[in-house]
């Protein structure tokens, strides 16, 4: 029972995902892989977290948020925080010129300041550019609940709605998926959304999607050594 | 679920924080009735379950496959249980092992054919193995090599096994793991948990443990069939309702109720409340009375059972056997009349016992109540999602004011001294399994997990200090994005007063085990014996009914 355990959400810290395989995987399993895979891209742990929560949400949905998450952090990987993050003003949030948001960081960060002056409850806000765009739906998604309105997100080739039930409108995700360096247009109005769509079953996550966030999920863990096998556990054989 | 909601009536009876969530104290737990098999038992027989085993194929080398299914008024599961033949060189109860004498799915209602043959495919490999959300559980255990043989010696010529081996043992075989919520493909608990059966914590978890009980009695009588033929004869029901289901434990188990404060407070508010409302009585009645001298007599036996070689244990064993006869010698002439007998009790426990005997006292004081005290179990589950969004309005100055009330005990820690930060909590590349590291002997202090709260909340206060006061947190993280996890941590903490451990998790005098034992309590794990001060191995259902029981029961 080193888990009977059986982590209930997020912040898992024993059994990784070891699949050679695609799979589906379930959304514990996700938030528990991608957490760690964004610990071990270098993100803190909180924002590591939120990746997690970003990438099992939108696979609620029926979308393939560790494959973005993987793409962004292998793109990103090694740029320093200043470099990612947004620089927060009434109306436009900028990414730091010459950069790309990281759209967990931003999200996160839009999450934050929702009910501030700066946020999305008090004006539209023109952010970017931003990579993985996708990314932020989720976050968007807690700002619709919380304040029981539909989030907006409109960039040059189309319009996503969330709802406050975290609904998204379906037609317009797949010319998003894997883009890099997309500005947006948020905005947050009271109600639900017309256009939302049902929800999708949980999409099968590809071997090499696995493979490549296990291997960032490894940079967080310790080599070996004697030391640390004594001080594991049963060492003895089980035979009494 | 929200929280327990806290009752004005019981307020003054209730313990605060500071004493209930010490490392010494929560190492000292017991089970009660609000612990988690507890819960299910009772569910189980309120609602009159049904218990079948509909399979049994299992061959004369003892493998094969059983299904054991039970049918609540809503829902049926049914575990699914492979018998393997196990050499002895490749038995381990770590949980990293590869092999096993047998394991195990809970399957969400009555498995085809098609569906047996797709588990028999993976459920044997367990973790390099794949299940589905029609899978609740992934479990596996090995035999006691030793007890099991005796027992099936025994049986096979038509006697009884020897009463002191068992009791030695207590169990012919413990699991290894019993993963639950999602792992390895299994439903999500969100997927579940509107379930009223399934709503309180870690019930599959121990759903499961409990069939597994009935297939480690059904395949040590059926080996005994197999070498005795009609010579052999079953388990004298006593001694079958004896054993419990053995289980083995590392260090993996003790970050849980660190990465999980919302559901340690709920467990723990529920406990303290409960026992506020047993303090709280202007009176005794007779038939409780009663009952809290049956549960101390079952209370000392259970101690008298109780072995273990570890020497922290054995002084606390010592000190709990000392402290229940102490109550033995007191409770004939307790005087019942006095305002608030009950909590004079409790205070004369405060004053007079162990943290051993106090802890084993509250157990003793809420066995009576179940009229007073089970409906708090209904408030033991968390919805962790709900907290999970920070507040980015928060003030730096209200948080600072947070931290001060409900993390003083953390800054008054003196993280510059090197006994305050000795240990570092890691992941091993080898085996992926969390341990616990020397920082001055070990490498890998750079990976640390975050599960060093004090000294986060204190690293946390002082960039608070530099902060204006009128700051939104917002905008302190946009700067500090490495204090988002205390943060969140914190903000959740402050409506939970139970959720923090308040000792160092990290200072060179943490004994992992005091974390494992007070988990285990709440599960219903009793005869605690650490192997070390990261390891243990624990019994559950010792003395509780079986399926079977429980339907022979409903159809009387």
């Amino acid at each position: 029972m080193t888990e009977l355990a059986g982590d209930q959400t997020r912040g898992d810290s024993t059994a990784f995902f070891s699949g050679g395989q695609s799979a589906r995987m379930s959304q514990n399993e996700v938030a528990a892989l991608c957490l760690k895979a964004a610990r071990g891209a270098g993100m803190t742990w909180g924002m590591a977290e939120e990746a997690g929560f970003a990438a099992s949400w939108l696979t609620a949905r029926g979308l393939d948020g560790p494959r973005l998450l993987l793409a962004h952090l292998t793109a990103a990987q090694g740029r320093a925080w200043a470099d990612l993050c947004p620089a927060v003003a009434p109306g436009a949030w900028a990414a730091p010129k010459g950069k790309s948001l990281c759209p967990i960081a931003l999200g996160a960060t839009l999450s934050d300041h929702a009910a501030l002056a700066t946020g999305l409850g008090a004006a539209p806000i023109k952010v970017g550019p931003v990579d993985q765009p996708l990314l932020v739906l989720p976050f968007l998604g807690s700002i619709a609940g919380a304040s029981a309105g539909t989030v907006t997100m409109a960039w040059d080739g189309g319009t996503i709605e969330v709802d406050p039930a975290g609904r998204l409108t379906p037609d317009a995700l797949a010319p998003l998926d894997g883009k890099t360096g997309v500005t947006l247009h948020l905005s947050l109005r009271h109600g639900q959304g017309a256009r939302a769509g049902q929800r999708e079953p949980a999409p099968a996550i590809a071997a090499q999607t696995i493979a490549g966030l296990n291997a960032f999920a490894l940079r967080t863990t310790v080599p070996a050594s004697d030391a640390s096998r004594a001080g594991a556990g049963a060492s003895s054989s089980d035979n009494d | 679920m929200t929280s327990p909601a806290p009752d004005t009536a019981t307020a003054r009876f209730r313990r605060p924080a500071a004493e209930v969530m010490r490392l010494a104290r929560m190492g000292a737990g017991h089970p009660t009735r609000l612990s988690f098999l507890r819960v299910l038992l009772r569910r189980i027989k309120a609602e009159g379950w049904l218990c079948d085993r509909p399979v049994w194929q299992v061959n004369d080398q003892g493998v094969g496959h059983a299904v054991y299914r039970v049918q609540g008024p809503q829902c049926c599961y049914s575990l699914v249980a492979f018998a393997h033949d196990l050499p002895d060189d490749m038995r381990s109860d770590r949980v990293i092992a590869t092999a096993w004498d047998a394991t195990f799915t809970l399957f969400d209602g009555t498995p085809t054919e098609a569906d047996i043959a797709r588990l028999a495919a993976n459920v044997p490999l367990q973790e390099a193995g794949r299940i589905t959300a029609r899978e609740l559980t992934l479990a596996r255990a090995n035999r006691s090599v030793r007890l099991f043989a005796h027992v099936v010696a025994a049986l096979a010529k038509g006697q009884q096994p020897d009463v002191e081996e068992i009791d030695a043992v207590g169990y012919l075989m413990r699991t290894t793991a019993v993963y639950g919520s999602g792992k390895f493909g299994a439903a999500d608990r969100a997927d579940i948990a509107a379930r009223p059966e399934l709503n309180g914590p870690f019930q599959v978890e121990m759903l499961t443990v409990w069939l597994i009980r009935a297939f480690t009695v059904d395949i040590v009588e059926h080996m005994a069939r197999v070498a005795g033929g009609a010579r052999a004869v079953r388990l004298a029901p006593g001694i079958r309702r004896s054993l419990g289901v053995g289980n083995s434990t590392g260090l993996g188990m003790a970050p849980f109720v660190v990465r999980h404060p919302m559901l340690l407070n709920n467990w723990t508010q529920a406990r303290e409340e409960a026992l506020a409302r047993v303090r709280a009585q202007a009176r005794a009645d007779a038939v409780a009375v009663q009952g809290l001298q049956q549960a101390l007599r079952a209370a000392v036996e259970n101690a008298r059972l109780w072995q273990s070689e570890h020497p922290v244990q054995r002084g606390k064993l010592a000190d709990l056997r000392r402290d229940l006869d102490q109550l033995s010698d007191l409770l004939p002439s307790w005087d019942w009349q006095v305002p608030h007998p009950w909590n004079a009790l409790w205070l004369w426990g405060e004053a007079h016992l162990s943290l051993e005997g106090q802890e084993a006292l509250l157990a003793l004081m809420l066995e009576p109540h179940g009229a007073l005290v089970d409906d708090l179990a209904a408030a033991m589950g968390a919805d962790e999602d709900a907290m999970f969004r920070l507040n980015g309005a928060m003030t730096v100055g209200a948080l600072r004011d947070l931290l001060q009330q409900h993390y003083g005990w953390a800054l008054a820690m003196d993280f510059d001294r090197p006994e305050n930060t000795a240990r570092f909590w890691y992941v091993s590349e080898e085996k992926l399994e969390p341990r616990l590291g020397d920082r001055t002997r070990e490498e890998g202090a750079a990976l640390e997990q975050p599960l060093c709260i004090a000294r986060l909340a204190s690293d946390l206060a002082r960039t608070l200090a530099a902060r204006p006061a009128a700051e939104p947190v917002a905008s302190l993280l946009l700067a500090h994005p490495e204090h988002r996890l205390m943060l969140r941590r914190a903000q959740m903490a402050a409506g939970h007063p139970y959720a923090e451990i308040q000792d160092n998790l990290i200072g060179a005098q943490m004994l992992p085990i005091d974390m494992m034992r007070c988990k285990l309590a709440f599960f219903g794990a009793d005869r605690f014996d650490p192997r070390s001060d990261r390891w243990i191995r624990i019994s559950l259902f010792q003395g509780a009914d079986y399926p079977e029981d429980i339907t022979a029961k409903g159809a009387a």
